[in-house]
């Protein structure tokens, strides 16, 4: 039995199941980078739901001013908990592990090049998140010092308690784990490619997932070496971040927004990828100007590097250092314009075919382009000072990390499911996950922006009876609610979908990028034989041999 | 002093400038294969560029009172200026030179990326530590020296990606991955030079006022050592990593411009028609 282990499966059954002999080992042990994508899937969709659950608690806490649900103590953690999960947890490993699952397929290989290494980062990721969670079960409870945790708050003495250790050092494991899988995924697009298939004719999704490993890799160092001295600060006594001591406070704020904001274009960039694969094959054309989709994310990853302290105006780093960020902030505005154009003019005389995935698509697009316009208004230093630490700005990232990674997220999961298992995801419940999430969304969030406006205050666990709060929050409840029961309807999606979803065939979408010539879900070695890689569209070149994407390429 | 006054009368005409920028058109029009055209125009608009820098009054303030506009001067000497001068130089010279026996492989040397991009990080980072700019600001042979060396090491450091002779290019991914780095060089200076403090350049402390302008500065433009720094450290990080920045997308809009080095398939014709032939049978199958 020994030797029937299947470190790397070998039968033609293309993912072992938990019910057969060593079933369990069979994915715990796995370097497929099929299985480990799919447990990276799986993995998020659970921290997705806590995640949510938590965001609901804290929902209903503010339904009404004054409202005693939950103490101040649970909602400190709660919100901490509900970001720091949302962040590092959900959209963060959910797109690094549609891009492990995706990566070799479109690029035509068989595996990534570290198969080993990308078993790492997973388990990395997966530690760290019961280690982070973990912290709940212990005395002092969860970490509740915000997904930022600024210094001196984060320190001692004023926070004694475990929570924030936990903290860091879940977060120190997953995101050496991030690293690694940066590491990887360039490896393998720099190396693994098909004959045929150059950096130019990678598609989009490729692309982008190539930049945002970049940026992993510079971005998150920073990150990691500052909960080193976090940890040094609270467990060994050290002063990196203690003001008292001759340590500085905002040196951490420099190094969590140094790693913070490029990590939004982490979140955002793998994103973008999706629809750019999504809206095409929806629109029934190729997408408009490849070269401009790729040269303006190259754009953004670069810029996204010394804009951080745009989240730091408020500091006092002087009127200068303002303005010079305040510009190179709006810059973003121009490679991310340059995107949306693109889409629009993608679908622009496109034959639209509005399943759910295009739904999601294009809702992501209004939604994100909200969500990027009062961005532009907040890096503008007046309106920061004035909005800054209020609804406003948790509306502003909503829109933004909601309305744009997680939109492109549920695309691109009513996109590939039929790849990933074989069956469809139903498209009843599908448009009813759709409806219900793009009004419970707006109904949560887009008030928030007036309670902005009006001075509500974030983090802050109740507020007095003000004209209008209490209405407006009660109405943001409800949208959350609604969010909530479209989650369920999600959930419920997947499992009918999986035992009784129609059979998906290879290409249910008639889409042209390499995952689909393969069968559904795709076998353990992924294509019997690659196709020809001649243009940007390869499955498109072989169904109409007569008319390439790229002249001089025809077939035969 | 009245301050246009002073913008008028701040120019110093110094002999080494002149002769530098004279050296320099000299040996352009001995370059074979120069002759009046768009690349002698970029060549001696960036000369000109060059005088500007070094005899206008951005020289004097950058001497005597802002560090700020030192900077400007700095990256105008090391990155701008440059860049003009090396687009200038005509192709034909440039391949002439790298063949010949001695002067083609010093070039081939300090072509390399890795010796031209210590060079280009490394002279920003030398010469701007505090105690050495300090010696600098009061030694004009060493003035002179510092200014002569942005030039021509701003020429080395953009060598590899602009070079006249495209095959002494880097190929544009490497070439943006150069600049990239490259600017996070820079971006790491300036970062440590906004953020350390007022007072890391002793000289514009208490600048000796010799035009007259201090009080103009310190109290009409309340350009206080503190904010000069940070202006100074500023600029060296956001509009001097957007010239990097603009450089490596002129990289990948030169890569996609030019024709696809992998349009022509590496295995075999015979193979990929079966291939093709057995991929219509399984989808006709379906």
């Amino acid at each position: 039995m020994s030797s029937r282990i299947p470190l790397v499966p070998e039968n033609a059954a293309p993912l072992p199941s938990l019910k057969e002999n060593n079933g369990l080992l069979a994915w715990v042990a796995s370097v497929d980078h099929k299985q480990i994508g799919i447990m990276y899937l799986i993995i998020t969709l659970v921290y997705f739901l806590l995640g949510g659950l938590e965001a609901l608690l804290i929902r209903i806490q503010l339904a009404h001013p004054g409202n005693d649900f939950l103490t101040p103590e649970m909602y400190n953690q709660l919100f901490t908990m509900h970001g720091t999960t949302m962040i590092f947890f959900v959209v963060m490993p959910f797109l690094i592990g549609v891009g492990v699952y995706l990566l070799p397929l479109m690029i035509g290989a068989r595996d990534m090049a570290f198969p080993r290494l990308n078993a790492l980062s997973f388990w990395l990721f997966f530690f760290g998140g019961i280690l982070l969670y973990y912290s709940f079960f212990t005395q002092s409870g969860a970490p509740d010092v915000g997904w930022f945790a600024y210094s001196p708050l984060s320190e001692k003495p004023f926070s004694l308690n475990k929570g924030p250790t936990y903290w860091a050092l879940g977060l120190l494991a997953s995101g050496i784990g991030s690293v690694a899988s940066g590491l990887n995924n360039v490896v393998t697009i720099l190396t693994m490619r098909t004959p045929g298939m150059t950096m130019r004719r990678i598609p989009l999704f490729v692309w982008m997932i190539f930049v945002t490993s970049l940026l992993l890799i510079f971005v998150i160092p920073i990150i990691t070496a500052a909960f080193a001295m976090m940890l040094l600060d609270s467990l060994l006594g050290a002063t990196f971040f203690t003001p008292a001591h001759g340590g500085s406070a905002i040196l951490w704020q420099h190094f969590f927004w140094g790693f913070g904001h490029p990590e939004v274009y982490i979140l955002i960039l793998p994103a973008f990828g999706i629809i750019s694969e999504v809206i095409p094959v929806f629109s029934r054309k190729p997408i408009y100007g490849y070269e401009f989709v790729a040269a303006s994310t190259v754009a953004i990853g670069l810029l996204s590097l010394g804009v951080w302290a745009h989240h730091m105006f408020a500091v006092g780093l002087g009127n200068v250092a303002n303005a010079y960020f305040s510009l190179a902030s709006m810059l973003i505005a121009i490679p991310t314009g340059v995107k949306v154009l693109n889409w629009v003019a993608t679908m622009w005389g496109g034959r639209i075919n509005f399943a759910t995935p295009m739904l999601f698509g294009t809702a992501f697009i209004i939604e994100f382009v909200i969500g990027g316009l009062t961005g532009v208004a907040i890096a503008s230093v007046p309106i920061d000072w004035v909005v800054t630490d209020s609804y406003f700005i948790v509306a502003h990232f909503h829109y933004a990390i909601f309305g744009g990674s997680v939109f492109a997220i549920f695309a691109g999961v009513y996109y590939w499911f039929p790849k990933f298992t074989g069956r469809m995801l139903s498209e009843t419940l599908g448009k009813w996950h759709f409806w219900l999430t793009v009004i419970g969304f707006n109904m949560t969030f887009f008030v928030q922006h007036f309670l902005g406006v009006m001075g509500m205050p974030r983090r802050t666990y109740t507020y007095h009876d003000m004209p209008y709060w209490g209405s407006m929050n009660l109405l943001s409840t409800i949208g959350a609610l609604i969010l909530g029961l479209s989650a369920i309807v999600f959930v419920w999606n997947i499992l009918v979908s999986l035992r009784n979803g129609k059979p998906a065939g290879d290409n249910p979408w008639n889409a042209w990028t390499l995952e689909w010539a393969t069968t559904s879900p795709p076998a353990v070695e992924n294509f019997e034989l690659v196709p020809p890689v001649r243009g940007r569209r390869p499955l498109w070149d072989l169904a109409h041999p007569d008319q390439p994407d790229e002249p001089g390429a025809k077939i035969v | 002093m009245n301050i246009l006054h002073f913008l008028g009368s701040a120019w110093s005409f110094e002999p080494w400038v002149i002769l530098f920028a004279l050296a320099l058109f000299g040996a352009y029009t001995l370059l074979p294969g120069s002759r009046l055209n768009r690349k002698s125009l970029l060549f001696s608009s960036g000369v000109m560029l060059m005088v500007i820098a070094l005899v206008s009054p951005l020289d004097h303030l950058g001497r005597n009172y802002l560090f700020s506009a030192h900077m400007v001067q700095h990256i105008l000497l090391l990155l701008v200026i440059p860049l003009m001068l090396l687009s200038g130089i005509p192709e034909a010279a440039a391949e002439r030179a790298l063949n010949s026996p001695y002067a083609g492989g010093l070039i081939k040397f300090l072509g390399n990326p890795v010796p031209a991009w210590l060079l280009g990080v490394g002279s920003m980072w030398v010469w701007h530590m505090p105690s050495l700019h300090d010696i600098v600001m009061a030694n004009e042979g060493l003035y002179i020296a510092q200014q002569i060396s942005f030039v021509l090491i701003g020429v080395i450091f953009w060598w590899p990606v602009f070079a006249p002779v495209k095959t002494a290019r880097l190929s544009p991914l490497p070439a943006a991955l150069y600049l990239a780095s490259a600017c996070l060089g820079c971006s790491i200076l300036g970062m440590l030079i906004t953020f350390a403090g007022a007072g890391l350049y002793t000289a514009y402390a208490n600048p000796a006022d010799s035009a007259g302008i201090l009080s103009y500065i310190r109290n009409e433009l309340c350009i206080t050592p503190g904010v000069d720094q940070q202006i100074g450290g500023l600029t060296m990080w956001v509009p001097g990593c957007l010239i990097y920045l603009a450089a490596s997308m002129v990289t990948v809009a030169r890569w996609y411009a030019s024709p696809e080095p992998g349009s022509v398939n590496t295995c075999t014709a015979e193979s990929e028609v079966t291939t093709d032939l057995k991929l219509k049978e399984a989808t006709e199958r379906e």
